[in-house]
């Protein structure tokens, strides 16, 4: 067993799947990190990657066009980020029950639009190959966009005065009121960019790692973003490093010959450290001060 | 004209919810129109599918069963102002109590169910009361803590459906429960099982416990003014705790239940049980977290079901076989979103005022 | 003499939900001078500077900078004309650095959207330099003292370069040596040609900083000086005013045992600072005890130690003997305290609760109002409530109503009726007319009156100078966490009251 293991994690394919596993979930968590650090909580990141897949999906099968289609599952999660912003940030809306209401949403019509487009309750048959995001160097473009991404969040949040003004919206909103500063904008600009960046995640597994749609095609991965944004502490940086230690222990239970670990374990990994971080007893994290509180101007 | 007001008041949340629920309906009655049916003919099946006769009636009424427990289980908690979305991990451990004694430990009847129904209870409840410690001791949002305890029950019971309680014979499932572990069917030839009837009566012991009992009504005070309780002498840490207890208690309950009243035995995945605590979540809200409303609330989220199923049988309603069963989803989906807005009935009331301007 | 800078003209305020705050108020600043404005809480100090500022919209007025008429209706327009204000409760993000802080909205970029701090930080550096106002630019502000917390709220409206900048009660939360710095300091900025407005109910602040006052009360302006032309005790007297309402209290009521006796308690406020410090007092049987005062002076913090809802740092309260520290609210009012609290909303009353379950709190586990299995006794408690409705004639529609269907009189009457129907031997009621109407409160401090003549102690604290003046036996001034003295409302005349709610101990002033 310790020759075999060893003979696993000298493998290329470990190291390649630990890529491609990541972006469907960095993507989304660097972009919640953007959401919640202005103050806004979107757990319907699950339902927005599969409105994402869906859209671009459909939209590649049917027009062939690859443009098109990453437009289509952009526009997805916009719409939604819309939605969600408008009720959550300007109405002062539940943002918990908003996603609540967008994953169940989200799964209901992936499965109806499955059955009506092509008959099937379970996958699309694959989109044709003009509208798939070909590989460059055997790496995928999406990899090189989420390492960007992160490291882009990042600069914004730290360097830019839009980010010091995004910041202070999440941490008081009544200071960046008194500085000035557009609450119910900022949060509602920084809700949709969220909302995008998941779809983005759904966009890459439609259009590129599976190359169809699934009825169960985010399989969670939403939620694990969600961990992702906790256990990284709100930085884009470290989301990209859970992202890539994430990654890699599924990549490696997927290598594994079934039985040597139980994949249940490899699994419960990612919930259970990020509820130990949550708990503060690795390190001290701490959320945006004012995140999932409407805000109201007296 | 105070009672008019008062009245009105009390008709509100009424009122909000119909709409919500209106606005689920005419967003899939659009799905199902630009599917190429008739909406009207759609629903008039549906409804039709799912009450036209004793038969459907009680169906629906099953499964109604599973929706009012995972729902009473968010009430509670949303009494004390805890956001529970954990019912699906805590019903996952209902499953499990189910099928390791019923189907592994030799009892007698009535004793083995109360014997399930208690572990249920413990396993759930203690699941439940961890978030709530997180949240009150570590400061864990029990929104967090609840979704990363959702998949940690899901693999954890999969493990153990998968390798400790599997069936031999059928490696994909768990063993059956012995006879006298099930719960009997109330109507032969139906799915309504005396799980029917506990069900209701949890919801009558817990409206008892909220509206009747000093305990409730800490628990209620907590929630909607936490300072005054403390003022009132309540220990509001304790208490959520308790409300977060007696919520993964209630959502166990659910699980345990489709075990012993439905299935007999658990699919490794769980998927007989999958999302069912996530459904609870709509159904409490449309219900207003409210036992009485919440039963209702479960039957019509019933009848989504048992008459899209019905629908998919019938051939009365267009050319195709059916609809997929998910067009409920997307109906539900829609209704919470329409719920998630605060003060609706305001809202349309300032923006038809804006028109008429 | 120059033309006011500022001119704030026939100024009224009446808020939603029909509290009037400012009844029609004028009010000059001169370019360059220190401009106090001064009265008790409630006065409309900080409503009329919030309306100057922006956050609060005026209902009717006019408002003039450097005479021409303006609408301000954001802080962004403030800041555009140069005011700038520093709020009682710090507009700051605590995770922040002080830099980022002081720069925020309006931070110096290079290429465009990046922040350039090195250049940020020579502007701040340069202003603090010229100011002579430091702190340190890398410190995340939630480290730093209160004290230089508000340093960062100065610069950052001097960094936006206000030449008009009001200082909301900015010493409430320095220490002595702090005040003396910030009063140096706006002496500097002075000379520098900029405007100050200082907020303030401390006459000696008045005395020590301002060059012209102006006294507020009760929404109206009583008075504008030049500030060398005008005595404390002038200031004090126009501050708290003479009405006088008549509540007689009929016979006197020998005083007997100590029934409620507080030993040297200290006790922390929300910041960690102590809040009250070293109190030592007794409230005997049969007498009603008054703490004066300007309210944030410590009052909220003592009452709430001694009713269970906030630990003491150290010290000891006894309720008839017994020493009862650690025991929470449910157990105190066992042993006879009945605590009447100063938020009616946040402490006394579930809104959303029916009278019935509002009647109950804090006894909801008492055996009267258990059944044998448990239940909550649903006739018992009905009965107790219809009683309580009766007894202390609160209108309401009946006992299953939600309390916020009562009016505020009414929902104080219920609370006042509830805890002086547990039976209480001792008495805390914390500004228990706030917000009534006229005979609501004469209700209610009847009510006490009686209380008093049953042989219960008392323990009442309000900021209504009058209303502890005319139901108090004893009275001890309240300043900063400490009793100024102790003094019998007979025997003492308004002007020194004044003064030691200023600050100034008896012993200092007799």
């Amino acid at each position: 067993m310790d020759t075999s293991m060893l003979f696993i994690l000298l493998q290329a394919p470990l190291y390649l799947g630990t890529l491609r596993l990541m972006v469907p979930i960095t993507l989304p968590a660097i972009g919640e990190i953007i959401t919640e650090r202005s103050g806004v909580v979107n757990i319907g990141l699950e339902g927005i990657i599969m409105l994402g897949a869906l859209a671009s999906v459909y939209v590649g099968y049917f027009t062939g066009s690859l443009l098109l289609a990453l437009l289509a599952g952009i526009l997805a999660g916009v719409c939604v980020g819309i939605l969600h912003g408008i009720i959550s940030v300007y109405l002062g809306g539940d943002q918990i029950i908003v996603g609540v209401g967008v994953n169940v949403f989200a799964y209901g019509l992936g499965v109806i639009t499955l059955y009506l487009s092509w008959g099937t309750f379970a996958n699309s048959p694959l989109i044709p190959d003009s509208a798939r995001v070909p590989d460059l160097h055997g790496i995928s473009p999406f990899v090189v966009l989420t390492f960007m991404s992160g490291v882009t969040a990042w600069y914004l949040l730290e360097r830019t005065s839009i980010g010091l003004r995004l910041k202070a919206v999440g941490e008081n909103p009544k200071a960046a009121d008194a500085a000035g500063i557009n609450v119910f904008r900022t949060r509602f600009v920084a809700t949709v960019i969220g909302a995008v960046f998941a779809a983005l995640g759904g966009t890459f597994l439609g259009l590129d790692w599976l190359a169809s749609y699934t009825r169960d095609i985010s399989a969670g991965r939403g939620f694990i973003a969600l961990a992702m944004v906790v256990f990284s502490k709100w930085n884009p940086i470290l989301a990209i490093l859970s992202g890539l230690l994430f990654g890699f222990f599924f990549a490696l239970s997927l290598t594994i010959p079934s039985g040597i670990i139980p994949d249940q374990l490899v699994w419960s990994l990612p919930y259970a450290a990020t509820l130990l971080v949550a708990a503060g007893f690795f390190t001290k994290t701490r959320a945006p001060a004012a995140i999932g509180k409407p805000y109201r101007r007296e | 004209m105070r009672t008019c007001d008062d009245l009105r008041n009390h008709l509100r949340p009424v009122v909000e919810s119909s709409l919500s629920l209106l606005a689920g309906f005419l967003a899939g009655g659009i799905i199902i129109w630009a599917a190429g049916f008739n909406p009207i003919l759609f629903y008039e099946a549906l409804i039709a599918g799912a009450f036209g006769d004793i038969y459907s009636t009680l169906n629906t009424l099953s499964y109604s069963t599973p929706l009012i427990l995972t729902a009473l289980s968010f009430a509670i908690a949303a009494r004390a102002s805890l956001f529970n979305i954990g019912a699906e991990g805590q019903m996952y451990f209902g499953v499990l109590a189910a099928v390791s004694i019923g189907a592994f430990i030799a009892l007698p009847s009535v004793m083995h169910q109360l014997c399930i129904i208690t572990l249920a209870i413990l396993l759930g409840g203690l699941w439940g009361a961890v978030a709530g410690w997180l949240r009150v001791s570590r400061g864990v949002n029990e929104v967090v803590s609840t979704i990363m305890m959702n998949f940690l029950a899901l693999y954890l019971v999969n493990y153990l459906a998968t390798y400790v309680f599997y069936d031999p014979l059928q490696a994909y499932k768990t063993k059956s429960i012995l006879p006298s572990a099930e719960l009997p069917l109330m109507v032969p030839g139906t799915d309504l099982s005396l799980a029917f009837l506990l069900s209701i009566a949890t919801a009558m012991a817990l409206y008892i416990l909220l509206w009747r009992t000093p305990l409730g009504y800490e628990i209620r005070a907590v929630g909607l003014n936490p300072s005054a309780a403390r003022y009132g002498g309540i220990d509001v840490k304790r208490t959520m705790i308790t409300s977060m207890f007696l919520s993964g208690a209630t959502a166990a309950l659910a699980g345990a239940f489709e075990v012993m009243g439905r299935f007999y035995y658990t699919d490794t995945g769980l998927s007989i049980v999958r999302n069912m605590g996530f459904d609870g979540i709509a159904v409490s809200l449309v219900g207003r977290n409210h036992p009485i409303g919440i039963i209702l609330s479960s039957i019509f989220f019933a009848m989504l079901k048992t008459g899209i199923q019905a629908v998919q049988r019938s051939t009365s309603v267009g050319g195709r076989t059916g609809v997929p069963l998910e067009l409920g989803l997307v109906v539900q989906g829609i209704i919470i979103i329409f719920i998630s807005i605060p003060e609706m009935l305001d809202l349309i009331r300032r923006l038809r005022g804006r028109r008429e301007v | 003499m120059s033309e006011p800078i500022i001119r704030m003209e026939g100024i009224k305020k009446i808020y939603p939900d029909g509290t009037v705050a400012l009844r029609g108020v004028t009010f000059e600043v001169l370019p360059g001078e220190i401009h106090g404005l001064l009265g008790e809480n409630g006065a409309g100090k900080t409503t009329l500077m919030s309306i100057l500022y922006g956050i609060v919209p005026l209902t009717s007025g006019r408002i003039f900078i450097k005479g021409r008429q303006v609408r301000v209706t954001s802080p962004n327009d403030a800041m555009r004309l140069g005011i700038g204000m520093v709020h009682q409760h710090f507009m700051l993000v605590p995770v922040f650095t002080a830099l980022d802080n002081i720069i925020l909205g309006a931070e110096p970029r290079k290429k465009g959207f990046l922040i350039d701090r090195k250049e940020a930080e020579r502007r701040v550096m340069e202003l603090m330099e010229r100011v002579a106002l430091k702190v340190d630019l890398d410190a995340p502000v939630e480290t730093l003292p209160v004290g230089v917390r508000q340093r960062i709220e100065i610069l950052k409206m001097l960094y936006r370069e206000a030449d008009i900048l009001i200082l909301d009660e900015p010493t409430a939360v320095l220490t002595p040596i702090e005040v003396e710095e910030l009063f140096s300091f706006l002496r500097r900025i002075r000379e520098e040609g900029k405007t100050v407005i200082f907020i303030t109910h401390k006459l000696k602040e008045v005395k020590a900083i301002t060059d012209r006052v102006t006294v507020l009360r009760k929404g109206l302006v009583v008075g504008v000086r030049r500030t060398r032309d005008v005595s404390m005790e002038e200031l004090a007297t126009m501050m708290i005013g003479r009405k006088l309402t008549g509540v007689e209290k009929s016979e006197e009521v020998s005083p007997r045992e100590d029934y409620l006796r507080i030993k040297d308690l200290w006790v922390r406020n929300d910041r960690g600072g102590y809040a009250v410090k070293g109190v030592s007092f007794s409230v005997r049987s049969g007498e009603i005890f008054g703490i004066a005062g300007v309210e944030g002076n410590g009052q909220s913090e003592l009452v709430e130690a001694i009713c269970g809802l906030r630990p003491p740092e150290k010290g000891d309260v006894y309720i008839r003997s017994k020493r009862v520290i650690g025991l929470n609210p449910m157990e105190l009012y066992a042993l006879g305290l009945g605590h009447i609290p100063e938020d009616r909303h946040k402490w006394g009353i579930i809104l959303e609760f029916s009278l019935k379950e509002n009647a109950i709190l804090g006894v909801h586990r008492s055996k009267r109002f258990v059944s044998r299995y448990g239940m909550l006794d649903e006739p018992r408690i009905r009965e107790w409530t219809e009683s309580i409705i009766k007894n202390f004639t609160v209108e309401a529609p009946g006992s299953d109503f939600p309390a916020k269907s009562l009016s505020g009189g009414n929902q104080q009457k219920l609370i006042v009726g509830r805890e002086l129907s547990k039976e209480p031997s001792v008495v805390i009621a914390s500004q228990p007319t706030r917000g009534l109407d006229v005979a609501a409160t004469e209700y209610i401090r009847k009510i006490l009156i009686r209380m008093r003549n049953k042989g219960k102690a008392v323990l009442l604290v309000s900021a209504d100078l009058d209303e502890v003046l005319s139901l108090s036996d004893r009275v001890a001034v309240m300043y900063e966490g400490e009793f100024m003295g102790l003094v019998h409302p007979s025997e003492i005349n308004r002007e020194r009251i004044g003064l030691m709610m200023g600050g100034l101990r008896l012993e200092a002033i007799s």
